[in-house]
């Protein structure tokens, strides 16, 4: 556990030192905000989600590449790969619970007539699943960039996508548009519930499979043996 | 003087004026160094003297032992050993013959 | 420079230049005398730190003053018939090593010759393609650069790399800074290692390396940007560890250090060799 905390810490101060990142991806989401408030109030809310959930997955892809050089030395110090990627998503969560505070409040004190529950629901859902999102494109894609693309991609999919359409349950963000629709509508308990599986679904998916890309990338090499 | 002439005369008998003064008694680096340059070796600095010392010392022609000093600070004295008089008779006597060569070609070519 | 630091320089270049303590001592208070008595700045009359240092220890004879052998102990490491082929090109022709406790094994060759590739083998962060490698004890690896933490200070990365040897924040840190004098370096608390020259972080790099000390170290030419007294603090802190019964494996292409290693790993393969 002491091994986790201290690959926590050390995630967490790398993170909160990118200053200029860290700005970006605090006004990221404003902007998207911003952009829908004029014409529809509740397209807002669904837009800051989606902008949260971008930037803490393209953060966890940087995070990510920049852990490459020195994870195998953890490695070889002692550190299993489960240490070392637990260490680093809860670092993760912890950023993203920080990004997404003010943005509750903002939706707190801007809007009105809308389940803060449910929102607070996707914000967490959000974090939970940005984080394993963006740390297994960097653990299967060479380079930030192709990285970066995909993300793009899989956002901009989800916006203008029709969220009955069955294909967009397979994004990784489907939730946040079931669950906003419950939260802003009104509509009945289905649309909860069915998001908040998707979203569970998702979210242990992708952690399970960051998990797995970390055991095989730092595994023990079966020419090697210690006595 | 040519300095850089002078430093290359001065390494080839250093060792030589050292032993050559430790015979007339005990004495300790900075008095050394005084003594040098009464004798009109110019100022013979630390950085060279220094390793001279060690040198002698390693090869036994000196000892060395710390003394605290009446006033000052403790001081090491250097002290000419038995093979040290017997190494500098010897090349005292080779020093002469060879000074007395260079005097004399030098004195032939000032002559014509 | 004042009389004080002036003697500190000469006390830490001395032990570099492998002068014994007791004897830096003496040359020390010897110059200090002198100094008092002339009243004399210290490069007046004694010139830099290191050339006197050099001066002395050339006045000393013979360089070669580290302690008499040992017993090498048990065998740490022992790789067996190593291969590896890059897109047809065989890189390392089985390769047999064997290094025991106390011994520092040189791997040399020309560039390409897979010194590097043989000891990412070693450390397991690279698979052979034919081949095993047994370690007996635990591993430290100091790649030829990166390595580090861009955004983390030097004892920020002493208290995670110490947290994986199970060792608390204040032992790592000690520890981590006591590597650290031993290449005459005191890592400044607070400054990311992106802001360290290259030596810089090649020292950090080391002494992560050393850290929680493992019984087999592999060091992939960690003197890159070393200047050359900090060179000479390397090889001093190798010797160290081979004194304390590790087993040590250093690329190196540079042959002057040759006579003060136990085992040389020549990877250059015969029909490359240059007579």
């Amino acid at each position: 556990m002491t091994k986790i905390l201290v690959v926590a810490e050390s995630a967490l101060r790398e993170l909160l030192r990118r200053r200029s990142v860290l700005l970006i991806l605090l006004l990221l989401p404003l902007a998207f905000y911003l952009s829908r408030r004029g014409d529809y109030l509740g397209q807002s809310i669904r837009f800051v989600c989606l902008g949260l959930g971008w930037a803490l997955s393209t953060a966890a892809l940087f995070a990510g590449s920049a852990a490459r050089g020195m994870e195998p030395r953890l490695r070889l110090s002692g550190y299993g790969s489960l240490h070392l990627v637990l260490g680093r998503l809860l670092a993760l969560w912890t950023v993203g619970v920080l990004l997404s505070a003010p943005y509750f409040v903002l939706i707190l004190v801007d809007q009105h007539d809308v389940r803060y529950g449910a929102i607070a629901l996707i914000m967490a859902l959000t974090v939970a699943v940005a984080a394993p999102f963006g740390l297994l494109l960097s653990a299967v894609l060479p380079r930030e960039l192709e990285g970066t693309l995909v993300l793009l991609t899989v956002v901009g999919l989800q916006m203008v996508m029709n969220p009955a359409n069955n294909i967009t349950r397979a994004l990784p963000f489907w939730f946040s548009r079931e669950i906003g629709t419950y939260a802003i509508d009104h509509t009945d308990g289905g649309y909860l519930s069915r998001g908040l599986t998707q979203g569970v679904a998702v979210a242990v998916t992708l952690t399970v499979l960051v998990a797995v890309a970390g055991a095989v990338r730092l595994r023990q090499r079966r020419h090697l043996r210690f006595a | 003087m040519d300095q850089e002439r002078r430093a290359q005369w001065l390494r080839g008998v250093l060792d030589l004026c050292v032993l050559a003064l430790l015979s007339r008694g005990e004495s300790y680096g900075y008095q050394l160094s005084q003594a040098l340059r009464a004798h009109g070796l110019g100022a013979v600095q630390g950085g060279t003297l220094y390793p001279v010392l060690l040198r002698l010392q390693r090869s036994g022609l000196v000892s060395a032992h710390w003394r605290e000093g009446e006033t000052g600070p403790a001081r090491k004295y250097y002290r000419i050993s038995p093979a040290g008089s017997e190494a500098l008779r010897t090349a005292g006597t080779d020093w002469t013959a060879f000074a007395a060569s260079v005097g004399a070609i030098l004195s032939e070519e000032q002559m014509r | 420079m004042n009389h004080h630091a002036w003697l500190a320089a000469l006390t830490g270049e001395l032990r570099r230049h492998g002068v014994g303590p007791d004897l830096t001592g003496h040359v020390v208070a010897e110059a200090a005398t002198h100094l008092r008595e002339s009243g004399e700045p210290p490069l007046r009359v004694f010139g830099p730190p290191e050339a006197y240092a050099r001066a002395v220890a050339d006045s000393l004879g013979g360089p070669d003053l580290r302690p008499p052998r040992r017993q090498p102990g048990p065998v740490r490491l022992a790789a067996q018939g190593v291969t590896k082929r890059y897109r047809g090109r065989t890189v390392l022709d089985r390769v047999d090593l064997t290094v025991r406790a106390g011994e520092i094994a040189a791997v040399v060759g020309a560039n390409g010759a897979g010194k590097s590739t043989f000891l990412r083998i070693c450390a397991g962060m690279l698979s052979p393609d034919a081949g095993t490698v047994r370690v007996h004890g635990t591993l430290g690896y100091c790649p030829q650069d990166g390595g580090t933490a861009e955004f983390l200070d030097p004892d920020e990365h002493f208290v995670l790399v110490g947290a994986g040897r199970g060792l608390d924040r204040g032992a790592a840190r000690r520890s981590g800074r006591a590597g650290a004098a031993a290449l005459d370096w005191a890592p400044p608390a607070g400054t990311q290692t992106r802001h360290l020259s290259g030596g810089t972080r090649q020292k950090l790099n080391l002494v992560l390396a050393g850290l929680g000390e493992p019984d087999v170290l592999l060091l992939d030419e960690p003197y890159q940007g070393f200047d050359r007294g900090t060179y000479l603090d390397f090889w001093h802190e190798v010797w160290r560890w081979r004194d304390a019964g590790k087993a040590i494996v250093v690329v190196t292409h540079l042959l002057n250090q040759l006579d003060r290693v136990d085992i040389v790993l020549d990877l250059t393969t015969p029909g490359e060799r240059r007579a």
